[in-house]
């Protein structure tokens, strides 16, 4: 550009300058292409496909050189809006949205400022503790919730042993009362009323039955008879929690609030923490109370922070996968579905559906977008503090 | 007087039950941590036989033959080596191109800068696993599904949005008079880049690294769809293979789980201040 000014007058200092135009203009390109091209690759291509392919008949195979395919008009979304499993795969991704935005941030807030304002010792112990489950990967922690739920977990273990302990005790109570172990007939039955019919159908004659089996310990050691008694008559509870269709979802919504909060915790306390401490001590030294404190100085300089958190929690939980992936796979029959699941089954599981499956993706995109822009809007509105 | 002090007194009395609520809430939350972790741990030692009857105790005679069998139904020998080179290569590459492009829009004039800054922005907003359909289908359509360069490329795009913003907002707080004098002296912006740039953005790499090393390391959805042949997987791929017809195995399964877990773990105890200063500065839209 400025090459074709150099006027004679200008001449040495132009052709300087402009090699050195030349030479910066060259070095920019050189700097940003590499990460430019990578980030169209990755991010932007794959939109457009999504776009392109959403609305044609392409299933699968060779893109080029292989079966025809061309425009197939907004059918796939058409679709999409009309199938009952998404919106059950929305209405999920809102539960997860809710739950990250009105449980994970208070939370961690709360819990941010227990620590800041020293309300709690230890403020390394808490924050380092609290933060774990975000250093996992979300398929060992969807797996290891997953067993911790099902019949042979921990919770499962100890409702168990509790019910067996109480049926022990119960026993106990009636060998007590009869002045020791006994098998006169009114112990027998007594035991037999405390196990009530079911558990008395595996006898064929109860009374009979019973004593035999309690003389074959001859009273000793008298554990080891609460023990088969246990054994033998307490049912296991089994929990459903994750098999069960109508509370399928909680398990899951618990373990993303378990999995999160501490990363809402380290945000938070970390912007705390940049509050000028004497601002807070004179409020105080004024007389200002906790709540005070919290409502004129900490929330208005976190406001920022906490919009900021807020769109990372619906971006994180509109597009969260592996987590669901791996503890329920979308199931029991399909009710704990997400949107990325949904997605996913539609391309890979059974027959591709790429149209649809890229309709998905988009709406998804659409989502997220749509979303973030509300909480922008809602913070001009009322966050007051620009950024 | 008298009623000042009865006063001050039962302020003294809410103060300790409140504290003491504060604490209980937080000791339960600090348990339902740890004690799942320490309950994985402990009865990876154990048998499955011995898991079945007892879940609680701790393992009569530990053992570490679910290690072994593990180790090898997950053929972790080929994943955790995959594992590494995807982290290392991704971070390295994710750092190295967003200081270089960070450099250029911080301190290169130039109008494109605006325009393919912004876009670079827009990206934070944008989870790349939303998309995890079409970069499936545009890998096959330029033949590098189950390649370890797909895998790169992948996580390497989707680290540079974050990457960007943070390099060049570090970069343009350093003096523009540091380059203009290089300049003079006659150095070439890439002497200027090495030299000067790269060695004062030692603390911006290391926050990048931070959040790249734990999320590509963990990072499941998109490799799950870029590779298939077990001689590229990573390692949550090989736990997620204990889920399902394997997952009566607890024993294995168990072992699975505290291998994928512990290198994150031992990483997070070594680096625990920086971490913590990494996500809360990486914690950020546009």
């Amino acid at each position: 550009m400025s090459s074709t000014l150099s006027a004679p007058f200008w001449g040495v200092f132009m052709t300087y300058s402009s090699k050195s135009y030349i030479e910066e203009k060259r070095a920019y390109w050189a700097m940003i292409l590499p990460a430019f091209t990578i980030y169209l690759l990755v991010m932007a291509f794959p939109i457009v496909l999504s776009i392109v392919l959403s609305v044609s008949n392409y299933s699968g195979g060779k893109m080029f050189g292989g079966e025809k395919w061309g425009f197939a008009g907004f059918d796939a979304y058409l679709r999409v809006f009309r199938d009952p499993w998404f919106w059950n795969a929305l209405k999920n991704n809102i539960y997860i949205v809710l739950v990250s935005v009105f449980g994970q941030l208070p939370l961690g807030f709360i819990f941010a400022y227990f620590i800041y304002a020293r309300i709690v010792k230890a403020p390394e112990f808490w924050q380092g503790v609290l933060y774990v489950p975000n250093i996992i990967s979300v398929i060992v922690v969807g797996l290891l919730w997953q067993t911790i739920f099902s019949p042979h977990g921990p919770i499962a273990e100890v409702i168990n042993s509790i019910r067996v302990r109480e049926f022990q005790n119960q026993v106990r109570g009636i060998f007590n009362a009869a002045g020791g172990f006994s098998l006169s007939d009114d112990v027998i039955q007594k035991i037999l009323d405390l196990v009530g019919p079911s558990g008395q159908a595996i006898f064929s004659d109860p009374l009979i039955d019973l004593r035999d089996l309690l003389s074959s310990f001859h009273g000793e050691p008298i554990e080891e008879v609460y023990n088969a008694l246990g054994n033998l008559f307490v049912q296991k509870w089994s929990p459903t929690f994750l098999t069960k269709s109508n509370i399928a979802m909680l398990p899951i919504l618990f373990v993303i609030l378990w999995m999160y909060t501490g990363m809402y915790l380290i945000l938070f306390l970390a912007n705390m923490q940049k509050i000028d401490v004497q601002i807070v001590e004179s409020a105080r030294i004024d007389g200002a109370n906790e709540g005070q404190v919290m409502r004129y100085i900490i929330l208005p300089a976190l406001s920022g922070t906490i919009v900021n958190a807020a769109i990372l929690a619906i971006s994180g939980s509109l597009s969260s996968f592996a987590l669901v992936f791996a503890m329920t796979g979308g199931g029991p029959s399909r009710v704990t579905e997400i949107l990325s699941i949904y997605m996913y089954n539609n391309a890979f599981l059974g027959r591709p559906n790429f149209p649809l499956a890229n309709a998905i993706s988009l709406i998804m995109v659409l989502i997220s977008f749509g979303l973030i822009l509300l909480t922008k809007a809602v913070e001009k509105r009322y966050g007051g503090k620009e950024e | 007087m008298p009623e000042m002090i009865k006063e001050s007194k039962s302020k003294k009395i809410l103060s300790i039950i409140g504290k003491a609520a504060v604490y209980l809430i937080m000791g339960i939350f600090a348990f339902m941590t740890l004690y799942p972790i320490f309950w994985l741990i402990m009865n990876s030692f154990k048998t499955t036989r011995e898991f079945q009857v007892s879940q609680l105790a701790l393992p009569k005679s530990p053992t570490l033959q679910n290690y072994v069998g593990a180790w090898q139904i997950g053929d972790f020998s080929l994943l955790f080596p995959n594992s590494i080179l995807y982290t290392l290569g991704a971070t390295v590459g994710i750092i190295f191109l967003s200081l270089l492009a960070g450099f250029a829009f911080a301190k290169l004039k130039s109008k494109a800068t605006k325009p393919i800054y912004n876009s670079f922005i827009m990206g934070i907003l944008l989870t790349t696993q939303t998309l995890m359909i079409p970069l499936f289908l545009e890998v096959n359509l330029l033949g590098i599904y189950n390649t370890r360069f797909a895998v790169l490329i992948v996580y390497i795009g989707a680290g540079l949005p974050i990457g960007i913003y943070l390099s060049t907002e570090y970069i343009r707080a350093i003096p523009s008079a540091v380059v203009e004098s290089a300049r003079i002296d006659g150095a070439g912006f890439f002497r200027i880049f090495l030299s000067i740039i790269v060695p004062m953005s030692v603390p911006v790499a290391t926050t990048l690294a931070i959040l790249n090393i734990t999320n590509t390391w963990n990072e499941f959805a998109l490799i799950n769809i870029l590779v298939s042949k077990t001689e590229l997987k990573s390692l949550p791929l090989g736990i997620y293979k204990f889920s399902g017809s394997l997952s009566s195995d607890y024993g294995k399964q168990f072992a699975a789980l505290t291998i994928g877990m512990v290198p994150m773990l031992a990483f997070y105890i070594i680096f625990r201040k920086q971490i913590t200063k990494g996500v809360a500065a990486g914690a950020i839209k546009g």
